[in-house]
């Protein structure tokens, strides 16, 4: 990435550290409906961890486990019932949209577009938080904006129209959106979902190169285990609101626990770069 | 190329602001010229809708935006001052030689700007409210009449007169239709009036409403008709005509321009044949002159009365003889009449060329 | 990659407006009386280096009285209904959607029916008589744009499918409303049904103009601003806010823009037709979905459209006049037509 100064500062990140604790999620809870009157649902109870730059998080568990909700809490999207999420020191709900797109970057599972665009046009809507809000796109977003795509591998893409193109590069095209933002922190909800296995492999892959390069603070909603194991720096568990454990999959995948989570037999064997690796055990034993 | 592109840019929008600034220039020294070269005086007079309307003397120029009023103008010999009215006006027929300036709905403003008139006629029944404004817009009068009965299509023709400037001819207008109706009492005195439902259009059937002139000239000419109703235009339904019976049915002229086939017709149709009157061939078809409000109503009147109150008539003419063998002529011609139509023999079929079916 | 500059909007605009100023000069010299050009050309040249003391007459009294007029009319109103109808595209995620699709025009239709029942009951100068429908008019869609708008919240903001289904609700209550006085009042309505048809030919004052000029100008403008936000708008609300936009403040500022806009063209023109829909897909079709180009280019097309399908109206049963709404009905539906089948082809 160039270092023209015209590339935006982010007010949120005074200082691009490597090893200062960027994300911190702090006892955050939620619940659909917060009414004293009625007994309050809780989708989710007090969850708390912390990420670092260059670090990829996982947040792993079943279904209806609370996941969706907590990546949204920490997207800005909703705000905590109680405890706080705090980026580089400063409370994330307090932002305004546009100062929150500055820094973080969700990645959408699918787009839905309305009318049809290229997808140069498309990575360029990542560039509307930074700058007026009206503006006609500078030289540098433009930049910024094929630098995006090289960094995916869609630099060939550019002029295509983004329904006219399959699904794993769409995909690519979205990050690259996201990357445009350049942002401090990239959330994804399920992002393997709708694809095969080379492609989740390439994604993760892309993952974990850009977190290393360009020091984003990476947070994965998923389900898979083994895709979890490999990648992830930190897993956080979840199950059915609540967060079991946090820390490195080394110390997280253990049978039983995985077990009873997960309500499926299974093995953990750990593999030769030390991260463990899940075998489910499928029928009657 | 990006320069060549900024040049020609440069040269579009100094050329529009070159054309819109001439444009400016030349409005602005517009703006003092008058309408008309002579300053004429004015007269304000109340036209019948309630509003002060100036009016230009003497009135040379008038433009008529409705059938009835047009009628009026030749009944009271002002033909030619008429300098234009709407394609609809058909009656007499020198008037479809006027220039034409559009329906009564929605006139070409244009058209009548042009025709400098000093005057324009609406009725209130008939044009819009919108056509009036948009012509005061422009500096023009209009006079609004809004009869709602006999009576007031005389007193209303009256007042146009005396507003164009021939009095004498609206007064003598009115004492003819007064004379005509009088008449038209004193053989309808004794016999009892006749229940009848005027058909506006067969399909939907509708009809007039009470507070229409129609309603008054159905009961003038002996008739009452059998729909009460406070709308102008109401939808009635057959089953209520089958319950109410009415003794005869009217029709105008131009919606069934052949009358005997409509009534043919009218008892095939489902429902009709219920009503006694189509039935008995109780049908009474009366001139298109009933759905304007002009002195020439008088004539639908009396025809329609002759075809309701036969006896009436024959009884009367009969007299007539007698008291006129037994006395000593001395004819006393009276002025040629304005009105000199209304004494002929009633017609029955004009054809009349199919104008709009509310054109009144 | 060639991602809009402003020199390139600015040259899109310059040539839709090199378009617009022919449609004007077609609309100056033709209609039910002739006007020749060239006379008008050489009068005005003539005064403008004082060789006359003024254009003839009859001229004045034609163009500058009732045509220009109403082709600054034609202009306004085209340009509003486009703004109008590429706002509520954005807005609802609707291709189908036009000015009139959350009821507006049902409900300055009510408000002019109401005015007209009631002005002979009031005593009002001339003036104000005059005034009195295009009020009406704007104050019934005023109302309705408030009472759609009440009913179009979840959560306590504007929500798209929400906001429709509430808007079509409501145009056609007021619409059976309509329906019924237009059939029981007794007074002289056969007017109004020309005026729902939409029309332009009725004059206004000088003041009106300014109202509508500065009006249009305002909520124009208010929309522009949100022009790139409506474009991430349109690749889903979720993604629009994570990639910064305020959605609710630009539902909210959009919408009552682009009510305001249409509020103002149907109360001095009724309801025209399929301006407000076609024009931005047409030119969606040749300069593309950003807005920052598709909102003045619209703007300048319904004018165009407008100014154009009037002076049809008034030419071709001269001197009798169409109703514009039913020109643009008869040009706009199987335009319409074509262009469905080419999005879906």
């Amino acid at each position: 990435m160039s270092s023209s100064s015209a590339l935006a500062r982010n007010p949120i990140d005074p200082v691009r550290a490597s090893t200062d604790v960027r994300l911190s999620v702090e006892q955050v809870s939620y619940a659909h409906s917060a009414n004293p009157s009625q007994a309050p649902l809780f989708t989710l109870e007090a969850t708390s961890f912390q990420a670092k730059p260059g670090e990829i998080v996982a947040i792993l568990g079943p279904n209806a486990s609370g996941k969706s909700t907590l990546l949204k809490l920490i997207s800005g999207a909703l705000a905590p019932l109680s405890g706080r999420i705090l980026l580089n020191g400063f409370v994330v709900h307090s932002f305004t949209p546009r100062t929150r797109a500055q820094a973080i970057a969700v990645v959408q599972q699918e787009s839905t577009l309305l009318f049809p665009a290229r997808a140069w046009e498309f990575v360029l809507q990542g560039r509307h938080a930074h700058g007026r809000s009206l503006r006609f796109e500078s030289d540098d977003d433009v930049l910024i904006a094929k630098n995006a795509l090289a960094q995916v591998g869609a630099a060939d893409l550019s002029d295509r129209w983004m329904d006219k193109i399959s699904g794993g590069e769409k995909q690519r095209v979205i990050l690259a959106r996201a990357l445009a933002q350049q942002p401090l922190l990239l959330l994804l909800d399920e992002p393997t979902l709708h694809l095969d296995i080379a492609a989740q492999i390439g994604l993760l892959d892309s993952l974990r190169r850009l977190a290393a390069e360009n020091r984003y603070t990476v947070v994965v909603v998923t389900h898979e285990l083994n895709l979890a194991a490999e990648y992830a720096d930190q897993v956080v568990l979840m199950q059915r609101g609540r967060c079991l454990r946090v820390g490195p999959p080394a110390s997280i995948y253990q049978r039983e626990l995985l077990e009873q989570v997960f309500q499926t037999p299974l093995t953990v064997e750990f593999g030769s770069n030390g991260r463990p690796r899940v075998n489910v055990l499928s029928g009657t034993q | 190329m990006k320069e060549f592109s900024r040049k020609r840019l440069r040269t579009i929008i100094a050329a529009a602001i070159a054309v819109l600034f001439s444009c400016a220039a030349v409005a602005r020294a517009q703006s003092a010229s008058p309408l008309s070269p002579t300053s004429p005086t004015y007269r304000e007079v109340t036209d019948e809708t309630g509003r002060t309307v100036r009016i230009p003397q003497p009135v040379n120029r008038i433009v008529s935006l409705a059938p009835s009023l047009t009628e009026t103008v030749y009944a009271l010999g002002l033909q030619d001052h008429l300098v234009g009215d709407t394609e609809y006006c058909d009656y007499p027929p020198e008037a479809q030689k006027k220039t034409k300036v559009g329906d009564t709905i929605n006139p070409s403003l244009e058209q009548i700007a042009v025709l400098h008139p000093d005057l324009v006629l609406v009725t209130k029944g008939l044009n819009r409210l919108e056509t009036v404004h948009g012509l005061e817009n422009i500096g023009i009068s209009s006079y609004a009449t809004d009869p709602h009965t006999v009576n007031e299509i005389a007193s209303s023709s009256k007042k146009l007169a005396d507003v164009l400037g021939a009095p004498d001819a609206g007064a003598s207008i009115a004492i003819e239709m007064e004379h005509h109706l009088a008449d038209l009492q004193q053989h309808l005195a004794s016999s009892p009036p006749k229940r009848v439902l005027f058909v506006v259009w067969h399909q939907p059937l509708i009809s007039v409403g009470k507070h229409t002139f129609i309603a008054d000239a159905l009961r003038l000419a002996g008739a009452v008709s059998i729909v009460d109703s406070d709308q102008d235009w109401p939808h009635v339904s057959l089953e209520e005509v089958a319950r109410l019976q009415p003794d005869f049915l009217v029709f105008a002229s131009t919606h069934s321009d052949t009358a005997p086939a409509t009534v043919e017709m009218l008892a095939t149709l489902p429902g009709w044949n219920i009503v006694d009157a189509v039935n008995n061939h109780h049908i009474a078809v009366i001139s298109d002159a009933v759905n304007r409000p002009a002195p020439r109503i008088i004539s639908a009147i009396e025809d329609l009365a002759r075809q309701l109150h036969p006896d009436a008539f024959v009884k009367k003419l009969e007299k007539e003889k007698d008291r006129n063998e037994k006395a000593t002529p001395v004819p006393v011609q009276p002025p040629p009449s304005p009105l000199a139509f209304l004494s002929s023999a009633p017609q029955h079929n004009e054809a009349i060329p199919g104008g709009c079916a509310c054109a009144r | 990659m060639r991602p809009l500059t402003l020199r390139r909007l600015l040259l899109q605009c310059t040539v839709l407006l090199a378009i617009l100023f022919g449609v004007v000069i077609v609309a100056i010299k033709f209609g039910a009386v002739p006007v020749s050009l060239y006379a008008l050309g050489r009068d005005m040249w003539g005064v403008l280096f004082h060789q006359r003391s003024g254009i003839s007459t009859d001229y004045v009294l034609i163009i500058q009285n009732i045509r220009l007029p109403r082709i600054l009319l034609g202009i306004i109103v085209g340009a509003s209904l486009s703004v109008a109808g590429t706002s509520f595209q954005a807005l609802l995620r609707n291709p189908l959607a036009d000015p009139y699709v959350l009821g507006v025009s049902s409900g300055a239709g009510l408000g002019a029916i109401l005015a007209l029942i009631a002005e002979p009951h009031l005593n009002l100068s001339p003036m104000l008589a005059a005034l009195l429908t295009p009020l009406g008019a704007f104050i019934g869609a005023a109302a309705t744009i408030t009472a759609v708008y009440f009913l179009g919240r979840r959560d306590g903001q504007i929500d798209g499918n929400t906001l429709l289904l509430g808007g079509v609700i409501t145009g056609s209550f007021i619409s059976a409303i309509i329906m019924f006085l237009m059939s029981t009042l007794s007074g002289n309505l056969r007017g109004l049904s020309f005026w729902l048809m939409g029309e332009l030919s009725t004059p206004l004052q000088k003041s009106i103009y300014w109202f509508l000029g500065i009006g249009f100008f305002a909520a124009a403008g208010a929309i522009y601003t949100t022009a790139s936000d409506l474009n991430l708008l349109l690749a889903g609300e979720k993604e629009a806010m994570h990639l910064g936009v305020d959605v609710p403040r630009v539902r909210l500022v959009v919408y009552i823009a682009a009510s305001f806009l249409t509020g103002l063209a149907v109360s001095v023109s009724g309801a025209i037709g399929y301006v407000g829909l076609i024009v931005p897909h047409v030119m969606r079709l040749i300069f593309g979905s950003d807005h920052r180009t598709l909102l003045p280019t619209a703007a300048l097309g319904g004018a165009i459209a407008v100014v154009f399908a009037d002076t049809l109206a008034r030419t071709v049963v001269a001197p009798s006049e169409l109703a514009v709404g039913a020109v643009t009905a008869v040009v706009g539906a199987p335009l319409f037509i074509y262009l469905l089948r080419r999005r879906l082809a």
